[in-house]
């Protein structure tokens, strides 16, 4: 990586982090959704336990429903706020996108820091492989944040933003998304690990970054 | 082009009430095999012209090539709800419950999902470049599943589904019924073909409007 690109993307990632500093809303509604959405079925349940299939199908919508309340404002929230044409002035397509596909990923990494813990204290469960599940949980995300930042660049154009993020992210995820809940899983013991998953995921990650990075350039820049 | 595909429809469909024998353990369910088979093939065939009309559009930034993309988006969104629908039946029939997340049907669901997607994207947005541009990102970006679609969940799930037809390996087909099943498949394809060229025209005269 050549160090003009690297210089660029870590400028994008800290004005992203200053201003998620400064304006906490999407912070705030994101994390508070996860916890919201968690407590209602710990509610639900009063105390009975699921089975690991259930609970990782659980913690993955919740992961990806939260996401979708946070990852959707990357260029949406720079578009109401006009400062989209400044960073198209300032700057080129690639350290735009991996500095917000960063950025990205460690607010959704946060957020499973967040709402793991509380995933095990309020619905019971227990992880029988725990560097799996962690790694799993930051591979995933890592699939969100990749696939999101390209989509919320999409979005920024329509006139129905509602609901339209989350219509256009789940076909593009699944392939994540479903060996994640697999590996999730078994991680809180519901059956033999299967790790190559992992490699599994990694990989269409890697794919997800690589194919937004080249479609990105188009989006970017006006003819 | 309509007449000579309504003829060939005519045929193929008393080709398989009249000719094709019951097949061994599927009995005359196997008559819905002809038009399943063809119409996912027809869905999978619009949603590869999608995704290439849409690469040629970013090359080109010609609306032609957008309309194009859209219009096999449209109507392999309704092959894609031919397929669904008539592989649940055959599901029901054969393997006794509609729907249970085989490999083929979480595939042909997939392909739902992108073409809902994409349709939808399309519909928030005003037509012209810009819509034209996004569309065709979201369809080359969508088009990343396939990997995943074609090799790797295949294997994450146990299959009923018998494999890939036309080899024959997993439906035992005799010579008759490949015969009218290759039949139906070109008459599917070209209907196909007949209905995206009329779509296209509409599609291009719409924007012109």
């Amino acid at each position: 990586m050549n160090s003009s690109l690297w210089t660029g993307i870590k400028l994008v990632l800290c004005k992203e982090l200053t201003m998620g500093l400064r304006f906490k809303a999407a912070w705030a509604s994101m994390f508070m959704f996860a916890l919201t959405t968690l407590a209602c079925v710990s509610l639900a349940m009063q105390g009975g336990q699921l089975e690991p299939k259930m609970a990782a199908a659980l913690l993955w919508m919740i992961i990806f429903f939260a996401s979708m309340v946070g990852a959707d404002r990357g260029f949406a929230d720079e578009d109401a706020a006009g400062t989209l044409m400044v960073l198209k002035l300032y700057g080129s397509a690639q350290p735009v996108l991996f500095g917000k596909m960063l950025y990205s990923f460690f607010l959704l990494a946060m957020l499973v820091l967040f709402i793991a813990p509380l995933f095990f204290v309020l619905m019971g469960a227990e992880a029988v492989f725990p560097g799996v599940f962690v790694l799993t949980l930051l591979l995933g995300v890592a699939g969100i944040a990749a696939a999101g930042t390209l989509l919320a660049a999409l979005a920024v154009g329509a006139r129905v933003k509602n609901g339209l993020f989350a219509v256009l992210m789940l076909p593009v995820i699944l392939p994540v998304f479903l060996p994640a809940i697999f590996l999730t899983a078994e991680a809180l013991g519901g059956g033999s690990l299967s790790l190559n998953y992992l490699g599994g995921m990694a990989l269409y990650d890697g794919l997800l970054a690589v194919g937004a990075s080249v479609l990105f350039d188009y989006l970017w820049y006006e003819d | 082009m309509g007449a000579v595909l309504g003829g060939l429809t005519l045929a193929v469909v008393a080709l398989v009430f009249f000719v094709v024998p019951p097949a061994e353990g599927l009995g005359y369910y196997v008559r819905l095999a002809f038009f399943h088979i063809p119409v996912a093939w027809a869905a999978v065939i619009a949603f590869l012209v999608s995704a290439f009309q849409g690469a040629k559009y970013l090359r080109s930034q010609e609306m032609a090539a957008d309309a194009g993309s859209a219009a096999a988006a449209r109507i392999g969104f309704a092959f894609v709800l031919l397929a669904t629908i008539s592989g649940a039946v055959f599901s029901k029939l054969t393997w006794g419950a509609y729907w249970n997340w085989d490999p083929r049907q979480t595939t042909i669901f997939v392909l739902l999902l992108i073409y809902g997607a994409y349709l939808t994207l399309r519909g928030a947005m005003p037509a012209g470049h810009r819509r034209a541009k996004t569309a065709a990102v979201y369809a080359m970006f969508s088009f990343l599943t396939v990997p995943f679609l074609v090799f790797i969940l295949p294997r994450l799930y146990f299959s009923l589904h018998p494999s890939p037809v036309i080899n024959g390996t997993g439906l035992a087909m005799d010579s008759v019924m490949l015969a009218v099943l290759l039949t139906a498949l070109v008459d599917v394809t070209g209907i196909f073909y007949w209905l995206y060229r009329k779509q296209r025209t509409r599609i291009l005269r719409e924007e012109k409007e």
